[in-house]
């Protein structure tokens, strides 16, 4: 039995930092997510799987647009018109009923577990091989309960679980996303665990396989490599699966790392930056210049610019683009000893989570956005990042003048 | 740092003027107003920082009247800086200088130095620093509510790094920076509008994605008027189907109204289908019979149509074939015999040469000859042969032939048959007859032979030969001979003669009876008789067929008759006259069947219809009424369903618009894009507040902590400066000072003398938090105006203690604090005044 599990399609999702592409280049990732899903269908049907598993965020919203709508019930009738077995349910992003999927109805296809109740289904395939898939689909946004519990004892059939959640944390906040233990998971020892929500492909156990298939296409630079589905092949007799990673993400971000040792001309770090941008597939590229001490402030601010990005970018093969520039300096501030420890400590003190939560308190309250950035240490790594380097840059100032 | 000398040339009002000031510690100045407190308050300080010549406008207390008149303006200040070392500050500015600012010159212990040296001992302040936190005046009370931490901090940070006031300039424009990037309140910095675009592109997005709830409404909307459509459509179908029953009752109504017609015309027929078959095959047979008749009376006709000929001569002429045949041989034996005659009498000729002398005698003399010879004997021929014997014989054995063939014919055909033996008997007659001829003819010829013998001797005298010689016998013998070959030959001839004869009459019998000319020779009547024979022979094969015919002719009359009895007994049976009446009946009962066919289609086709037609047909107005309603529904039905299927269409056309509309996606890609903006945004905008607060925190930390120690320092003067009315500061952005039964109290609200206290609290607490980095005189300046002696002894009891750690000067005309503080004044005097 040949299968395929993938997840978080978040069909209609915009695509972050790229509202400076020329419309062309924008149209091109903004169609990448359709082709992605195509193309999963197209290897479904190419390798005659008998299953599809989708393991939740299909569409971004709960809300998704008829296009989506009408473009999934599309891809999902070429399977069932192949009597490709779909097997769906609902994350935490499409959390909607079933009467609002516009899928056709059709016997191969099937939505497990609305409103919340896991559920168990079970097939056969052409050659009579028997499986169960059990699982759930949200209706709200957020489950805080531990489902796993819910989950039956596994029958004598391959069993497949699947579920849109994210494991345990230490802050109970976080664990709204229907949490599990790992351990949980393994206890039940199903064939295989379909999980969706986390866009890092990841195998959370290999034994039994608990797999994260990662989302379909990278939507911004923290959604790097490459992106598509996993094609499961069981061995009836042993009921061992075989995992092979599809790519189907027309487009690959990629985080590139430059780093500067001395000072340079404006023309030499352009060409620096294309030496280490190089793209064999379609790819988006996220610089990180360590060393942006050594930048003068004209090229800070060339960096930073993203008709640079452009310039760069049509230099690039395989239509690839440099999308985003971080910059970080690596060496420590140059102040007199004392000053220095001042200013680590004050770094410290400032950078802290309480004193950062103080300062940026207005700035927080304005809106849920702030909150939610306030609360993404990513976010306040890049604003120390970028405190650190405006700081770089005006403190050379003080010591060039002295 | 003490101040130990202040020597002033010319500033203000005042010149020449010089004081050395007692004590380290606190120093009184007295003097009546307008004296020249403020000024020497003014003096002192720029003289450190540099003249204020009112080229701007100038706050507080450095306002007073120009020096433009008096130059050089100016003076020193002499410094103990540290036990035993000294400096001396001159400022002077003289007219032309190119700096208002004045020259300043610095001179520590009498050298002249760089004026950094100077200013580096007091952490490079600047006068506004100086002017802020050593100097006490009205004006400076006055801003007391405006004093905030953010300026008790800058001082305080002037003393931490060094480049302080590089750093702060950066920290400023960190600020500055993230102030014109969000505010908490306002609408322009970038974060604050980017937030605003957010909340409208999520307003515009909750309206784009209804696309969803659209798109749902729609299909509902659809799927009911498709429904409503599909009723409708079933609706004018079955009234559709009435119509057309209708119509189709209107067009069978015709079909109807020919079928009443044709029923009209139906009546009973007593037609018997056996009878008529029997009868139209008797009819037939009795056709084919006449017909046959006809033809058996035809070919009998023909039969004696045929040849115009007299059998019975015919018949002769036939049966006389033998006869010519005979005819025909004895001709030629006749041809033969006169050829060997002729030959035989030459050759006797030749022989008996004497014999031509005879040969020409007539008979008489041939007779007298023979007479004379036949004085000689004579031998007499016995042997004559009757030529006709034979032919006798023929016509004998013929008879008896035909009547044998007569008897046999007669079997069979009675006339012929009988005719032949007739023939047959004639024929026997004829050749009996002939033998009695022969016989008589022979006798008479015997006769003759004897007389010419006797006869024969005489001829040799008579005759002039020699009978001796010739022997008259053999001559005459010979001329016998000759005479009788002549004679057979004249015989001869005139048997041919007769046989011509014979065959001319009997060629102008058969030229009769073949009705044409035939030459008369034995082959061409041969051939005619053949003919002839032919001819009676097929006369005769005629005649017999014709009697077949006869017989059959009269049968078939006979059955014919019997036929027609049948016919009129299956006529009288059926009541019919004849069988035109029979064929009418048959044409009667075909139409009534073809009637009853075509009924029965009708009715077949009409079938379930024919009892609505009844009622149609005789209601057929009522009918048109219903028809026309019938019409009119269906058309406004149709009207209906063509505003459905248009509403329905227009649907479909939103529906696919919004399955084709990016809008959502375009809505989402938008806020993201706005998103991305506000995230790049607000981290430019917190890397600039946390960079200035880094920066804050820095000197905070390089500056020894002393803001708190400030704060603390400052709790404690207000408190003692309010009697304990007031245990606690609160400072944030502003201040607030919390009463001793723990309610806050804002700056503004607090009383004027209260306000004084803290101004004081606070500054003093400062000053004395940097003594160690800038230790410079604190000079009061007539601040205690709003000091009652309450709180003047609060304040003296502070300013003692401040004192210990720097220098103090009180320039004050309230000679109750002179008292208050026990202390020598020093006063102004014009010139010089020592105290």
């Amino acid at each position: 039995m040949k299968f395929i599990h993938f997840a978080d399609a978040h069909l209609d999702s915009p695509f972050r930092g790229l509202s400076f592409l020329p419309s062309n280049a924008f149209n091109q990732i903004a169609s990448s997510t359709d082709q992605s899903l195509s193309k999963i269908v197209d290897i479904a049907l190419n390798e005659q799987v008998d299953l599809v598993l989708i393991a939740g965020d299909t569409f971004d919203s709960n809300h998704p647009s008829p296009r989506s709508q009408l473009f999934f019930a599309k891809e999902i009738k070429r399977l069932t018109d192949a009597e490709i077995q779909v097997v769906m349910i609902f994350g935490n992003h499409d959390h909607m009923s079933e009467k609002d999927l516009l899928v056709n109805q059709s016997p191969y296809f099937k939505l497990l577990g609305p409103n919340e109740k896991v559920e168990s289904a079970s097939f056969t395939t052409k050659s009579g091989f028997k499986y169960d898939v059990i699982g759930f689909s949200y209706l709200n946004n957020h489950i805080l309960t531990d489902k796993i519990a819910e989950f039956p004892q596994k029958s004598s059939n391959f069993t497949i679980g699947i579920m849109h959640a994210q494991e345990k944390t230490d802050q109970a906040a976080h664990d709204v996303y229907a949490p599990f233990e790992v351990k949980d998971i393994k206890e039940l020892n199903y064939n295989y665990f379909a999980l969706g929500h986390i866009h890092l492909r990841q195998n959370v156990s290999e034994n039994p396989w608990i797999v994260y298939p990662g989302n379909i296409q990278g939507r911004h630079i923290n959604e790097l490599g490459e992106k598509g589905c996993y094609l499961g092949i069981i061995d009836e007799n042993s009921n061992q699966v075989k995992l092979e990673f599809k790519k189907t993400g027309p487009i690959v971000w990629k985080s590139q790392e430059l780093i500067l040792n001395h000072e340079l001309s404006k023309s030499d770090l352009s060409d620096l930056i294309l030496q280490n941008l190089k793209a064999t597939q379609t790819t988006y590229f996220s610089l990180q210049i360590n060393g942006a001490q050594l930048l003068t402030e004209e090229e800070l601010e060339l960096v930073q610019d993203t008709d640079f990005w452009q310039n760069i970018s049509m230099q690039l093969e395989n239509n690839s683009q440099l999308v985003n520039v971080r910059l970080k300096i690596s060496s420590k501030l140059s102040l007199n000893s004392s000053d220095q420890a001042a200013f680590d400590q004050a770094f410290n003190e400032v950078f802290s989570v309480n004193e950062f939560g103080k300062f940026s308190k207005d700035w927080q309250k304005k809106d849920r956005l702030a909150e939610k950035f306030a609360n993404d240490s990513d976010f306040l790594k890049e604003v120390e990042n970028l405190a650190k380097v405006k700081m770089g840059n005006e403190l050379k100032g003080i010591i060039d003048e002295t | 740092m003490r101040l130990k000398k202040i020597k002033i040339i010319n500033f203000g009002q005042l010149s020449n003027l010089e004081f050395d000031l007692p004590s380290d510690n606190l120093n009184l100045f007295f003097g009546k107003n307008e004296a020249g407190k403020s000024t020497t308050v003014a003096f002192i300080k720029q003289v450190m920082f540099g003249f204020y010549l009112r080229s701007s406008s100038s706050p507080f207390f450095e306002d007073y009247t120009p020096l433009a008149h008096v130059s050089p303006m100016g003076g020193s200040l002499f410094f103990e800086y540290k036990e035993g070392s000294t400096f001396e500050l001159e400022r002077l500015w003289a007219k032309g200088d190119k700096t208002k600012r004045g020259i300043l010159t610095v001179k520590k212990d009498g050298q002249l130095v760089p004026e950094s040296l100077f200013f580096d001992q007091i952490q490079n302040i600047n006068g506004e620093f100086y002017a802020d936190s050593f100097i006490f005046n009205q004006d400076m009370l006055g801003q007391v509510s405006s004093l905030s931490q953010t300026d008790l901090l800058e001082r305080i940070y002037y003393l931490g790094a060094a480049d302080s006031s590089k750093l702060l300039e950066i920290r400023d424009s960190f600020e500055k920076n993230a102030s014109t990037l969000f505010k908490k309140t306002g609408k322009k910095p970038e974060v604050n509008r980017l937030l605003k675009e957010i909340l409208d592109q999520r307003e515009n997005l909750i309206q784009v994605e209804n696309q969803y709830q659209d798109y749902e409404e729609l299909e509902q909307e659809y799927k009911s008027y498709k429904k409503e459509l599909d009723e409708n459509d079933s609706k004018l179908k079955k009234l559709n189907d009435k119509l057309h029953e209708y119509q189709d009752l209107q067009k069978q109504l015709e079909n109807y109204q020919t079928l009443k017609k044709l029923e009209a015309q139906q009546k009973e027929v007593n037609f018997d289908k056996e009878d008529y078959q029997n009868a139209q095959s008797l009819l037939a047979q009795i056709k084919n019979l006449a017909e046959s008749i006809d033809s058996l009376q035809n070919q009998l006709e023909q039969l004696n149509a045929s040849v115009d000929m007299d059998f019975t001569v015919a018949r002769e002429l036939v049966q006389k074939r033998a006869n010519v045949l005979q005819w025909q041989s004895e001709y030629q034996a006749c041809l033969q015999k006169a050829q060997q005659f002729e030959s035989e009498k030459q050759q006797i000729l030749a022989l008996n040469p004497e014999l031509s002398k005879l040969i020409d005698l007539n008979s008489e003399q041939i007779k007298q000859l023979q007479n004379d010879y036949d004085n000689l004997p004579q031998e007499v021929s016995s042997e004559f042969i009757e030529p006709a014997e034979n032919t006798t014989k023929i016509w004998t054995i013929s008879g008896i032939i035909a009547l044998v063939i007569g008897f046999v014919w007669a079997f069979s055909s009675i006339v012929p048959g009988v005719a032949v033996i007739v023939g047959g008997i004639a024929l026997l007659i004829y050749g009996l007859t002939q033998k009695s001829k022969s016989d008589q003819a022979r006798n008479e010829l015997a006769i003759q032979n004897k007389k010419r013998a006797e006869k024969y001797q005489l001829f040799i005298q008579k005759y002039g030969f020699d009978p001796q010689k010739v022997n008259l016998k053999d001559l005459l013998i010979q001329l016998s001979q000759y005479q009788l070959k002549e004679s057979a030959i004249k015989t001869n001839n005139d048997q041919i003669a007769d046989l011509n004869l014979n065959l001319q009459g009997f060629t102008t019998k058969v030229e009769n009876t073949l009705k044409k000319q035939i030459s008369s020779d034995f082959d061409s009547v041969l051939n005619a008789i053949n003919v002839i024979d032919n001819i009676v022979d097929k006369q005769r094969h005629l005649n017999d067929r014709k009697q077949t015919l006869q017989a059959d002719l009269s049968s078939q009359k006979q059955k014919q008759k019997e036929l027609n009895l049948e016919l009129k007994a299956i006529f009288a049976k059926d009541n019919l006259k004849d069988m035109s009446d029979f064929d009418q009946q048959y044409q009667e009962s075909l139409k009534q069947a073809d009637l009853k066919t075509r009924i029965d289609a009708l009715k077949a086709s009409l079938k379930d219809q024919l009892t609505e037609l009844e009622k149609f047909n005789s209601n057929s107005d009522n009918k048109k009424l219903a028809k026309m309603k019938l019409e009119g529904e269906i058309s406004d039905l149709q009207k209906i369903i063509s505003d459905e299927q248009a509403q329905l269409a227009e649907i479909q056309v939103k529906m696919n618009n919004l399955s084709d509309s990016t809008a959502v996606f375009k809505a989402r890609q938008e806020l993201a894009n706005l998103e991305t903006k506000f995230e790049n945004a607000s981290k430019e905008y917190l890397a600039n507040l946390l960079a200035s607060k880094w920066i804050n925190r820095a000197l905070d930390i390089a500056s020894n902590e002393r803001f708190p120690k400030m704060l603390a320092a400052a709790k404690e003067y207000f408190k003692l400066l309010t009697g304990g009315r007031y245990t606690d500061l609160a400072l944030d952005k502003k201040i607030t000072v919390i009463r001793a039964d723990g309610k806050k109290r804002d700056v503004k609200y607090l009383s004027r003398g209260t306000a004084e206290q803290l101004y004081f609290a606070l500054k003093l607490a400062f000053v004395e938090q940097i003594k160690d980095k800038i230790n410079l005189p604190i000079l009061i300046d007539d601040s205690f105006v709003n000091f009652d002696d309450q709180r003047v002894e609060y304040i003296e009891e502070l300013l003692r203690k401040i004192s210990e750690n720097n220098q103090v000067l009180i320039f004050t005309a309230q000679n109750s604090l002179i008292k208050q503080m026990d202390i020598l004044p020093l006063t102004f005097t014009k010139g010089n005044l020592d105290a």
